[in-house]
């Protein structure tokens, strides 16, 4: 008795397994979180160091800025548009808390250096979404021209050279904490890193805001018909992207505690949008998640850092960096199409 | 799988050499010719760390550059392998390709984790390297500034400095400018001005050419990290600045491009050149007359001094410290640039080869 009814609770039992397997692969971050596991696995048997506390803090923090900026360029990408000059505003948000804040210079309280620094750096993203959305430049060109004229001002408010970055010991321990002053273990930008992946994240799923950006970028005109105001909604996601960038930029030198006018830079806005789309978001609009970049810039982060550890050289990491975007890209995208093949039978 | 078993042979490896070094000891007692080897191996002895020293664990040590593929650390990594080949030890070459303070922090915070036995920076910032620095000598990993010092003045955290006393080349350069340039207008140019391993020369040249009291106007001017923009700034420049006495350099890419917008615009002999650095371009120019020197700071020096002065600090467990180490000044003018021209040496990264005599 018991036998014949046990058979079949176990059968069921192996149902919902595949079952919640399935639905888990469906998740459009699901393959790149493999990724991670794997890597995370094949570098821990490489050296044992891997998986030490010094490495993970070392991992946590070299992906918070690149988190950050993937953060708001998911959005951006979701409904069509891309900022090619956030690497930019990574630099110049620094340059304007220096310019405020520093005893050298105006010397106003650090809050307000922060303040402006990101309200400035909403206004560039103002700039470019109005420029992109009412005068009709692509963002492509909006953003390349932006990106050569921030990194002037910036050139220009530092005076070509490096600052340290103002604001004391509570300032640091919040926004971008030294090594000996962890006070929750990992490094203080990875949790606004964390925190405000899961934000915008949330602002994806279940707001009316998030259901508009993918409209924009999945049917521009359908949307616009059905009454969505596309131009508001790339102009936000412009706004939003800055914003980020601007904050990964002060949160960054926090953590490094010098300002440099050539930090950041094209380097990483392609390393953003590198970990955005081996993440699953889609460069065509329409398609992303933010959780999947995070895990996306988290990859290349392992891959980085790993390699390092390994001793590898410099002059072969690009190779391997190179590869592994490919070989990720090409899973991801087979991946896809294999999902979509099963769902239409 | 595969991880273990490549563990798994590298420990093999050391304890196959541990116990043929054994043997051969043990070998050696037991006969007298033997043992007259023996002595005579004393008195010229091989030990198993290499030279005369005994084995030791094969440290190794990460360099952590600013500019991982620039050509003008190539001889400072071979300067490293031949010392690591020299003393049994190994290194690692990592860092960022662009300067990028962020990304080099990350790359020391690996070697960390990493538990090298030693660590070699180029600290071209004035405060992100202190706490890192600090963290490793925490840990007792040992850490030396290669190539670039920090910030001018105040106390540094690493043990030492092996490389160009940058301030004072520039200042010399300053001299140097001032003998050549009675008066007017010279522009010093600098690929990235604030980059703390070039921004002390120019600081240092114009810091000279003040003292010496000549009615000589010197302006720095940016450029670019790149060697065909530079070569367009500094052309563009000079055809604004027409009435220039004197261009001269900080940085590689620029010394090479002082040259040949000199020999462009055919300037020999009316306008004045210089600058830093070795490269092939550059000497060139040297041999032809349109640059009036160039200042080589020994790049192979700097990989094969931070081996030897980290590999002495662990065998020596900590009594023989890393020391100050200034890798030259050498003036290359036409008298003496023939010797760089016409040998293709790893000394200079011209070639991988080994080889002696070098020419």
């Amino acid at each position: 008795m018991a036998v014949v009814e046990g058979a079949p609770s176990r059968r069921r039992a192996s149902q919902i397994g595949w079952r919640a397997a399935g639905a888990f692969l469906r998740q459009r971050e699901a393959s790149i979180f493999l990724v991670a596991v794997a890597l995370v696995l094949f570098f821990e048997l490489k050296s044992n160091a891997f998986l030490g506390s010094d490495n993970i803090k070392n991992v946590t923090e070299s992906m918070s800025p690149f988190a950050l900026i993937a953060a708001g360029e998911v959005m951006l990408l979701i409904c069509g548009e891309i900022d090619l000059a956030v690497g930019r505003t990574f630099a110049f948000a620094p340059a304007i808390v220096w310019l405020i804040s520093s005893p050298d210079k105006h010397h106003l309280p650090i809050w307000l250096g922060v303040i402006v620094a990101l309200v400035l750096s909403a206004a560039v993203g103002l700039v470019n979404g109005v420029v992109t959305t009412l005068l009709r430049v692509p963002s492509f060109i909006t953003t390349l021209a932006m990106l050569y004229l921030l990194n002037g001002i910036t050139l220009h408010l530092l005076s070509g050279s490096q600052q340290f970055m103002p604001g004391g010991p509570t300032f640091q321990n919040i926004f971008g904490s030294q090594p000996d002053h962890y006070f929750l273990w990992l490094n203080s930008e990875f949790y606004w890193a964390a925190g405000l992946v899961l934000l915008v994240q949330f602002v994806l799923w279940w707001t009316r805001f998030g259901l508009h950006t993918f409209a924009t970028g999945g049917n521009l005109l359908g949307a616009s018909e059905a009454g969505v105001n596309v131009r508001a909604v790339k102009v936000v996601n412009f706004v939003l992207v800055n914003v980020l960038a601007g904050f990964a930029g002060i949160l960054d030198s926090t953590r490094v505690t010098t300002i440099v006018p050539l930090q950041g830079g094209p380097d990483y806005m392609f390393f953003a949008v590198a970990g955005a789309v081996i993440g699953g978001t889609s460069l065509f609009g329409g398609v992303g998640t933010v959780i999947g970049s995070f895990i996306g810039v988290g990859v290349l982060t392992i891959l980085q850092t790993g390699f390092n550890i390994l001793g590898y050289s410099a002059f072969t990491f690009p190779i391997i960096i190179g590869l592994a975007i490919l070989l990720s890209m090409v899973a991801t995208v087979q991946f896809a199409r294999l999902r979509n093949l099963g769902r239409f039978q | 799988m595969e991880m273990d078993e490549l563990t798994e042979t590298e420990t093999h490896g050391v304890d196959r050499a541990t116990l043929l070094r054994r043997i051969a000891i043990g070998g050696a007692a037991l006969s007298l010719p033997a043992l007259a080897t023996a002595r005579e191996a004393l008195a010229a002895p091989t030990g198993a760390g290499g030279g005369n020293y005994p084995a030791h664990p094969k440290w190794k040590f990460a360099f952590i550059n600013h500019v991982t593929t620039n050509p003008f650390f190539v001889p400072t990594q071979y300067g490293a392998s031949d010392a690591s080949a020299l003393l049994k030890t190994a290194f690692t070459w990592t860092g960022s390709t662009k300067a990028d303070v962020g990304e080099m922090i990350n790359a020391f915070n690996a070697a960390i984790s990493a538990k090298a036995d030693g660590i070699a920076v180029c600290v071209v910032d004035k405060s992100a390297f202190e706490a890192p620095i600090k963290r490793a000598l925490g840990k007792g990993i040992p850490v030396v500034a290669y190539n670039a010092d920090g910030a001018n003045s105040g106390p540094k955290a690493r043990m030492a400095y092996i490389g160009q006393a940058l301030y004072d080349s520039g200042f010399a350069m300053g001299e140097r400018i001032a003998t050549l340039v009675p008066k007017g207008d010279v522009a010093l140019f600098i690929a990235t001005p604030g980059a703390l391993n070039i921004q002390p020369r120019i600081d240092g040249a114009i810091a000279a050419i003040k003292q010496s009291g000549k009615p000589i106007n010197a302006k720095a001017i940016a450029t670019d990290a790149d060697l065909s923009k530079e070569l367009t700034a500094i052309d563009s420049y000079y055809l604004g600045h027409k009435k220039l006495a004197g261009m001269f350099a900080v940085d590689a890419g620029d010394t090479q491009g002082v040259g040949q917008i000199i020999q462009k615009h055919s300037l020999k002999g009316k306008i004045k050149g210089g600058g830093y650095d070795l490269l092939p371009g550059t000497l060139k120019l040297i041999q032809q007359g349109f640059l009036d020197f160039t200042i080589d700071q020994q790049p192979y020096l700097q990989g094969f001094y931070p081996v030897v002065q980290l590999f002495l600090y662990k065998l020596s467990g900590g009594l023989v410290a890393p020391a100050d180490t200034n890798t030259g000044l050498l003036f290359v003018t036409k008298a003496n640039v023939k010797p760089y021209l016409t040998t293709q040496t790893r000394y200079e990264g011209s070639s991988s080869k080994q080889k002696y005599p070098v020419s």
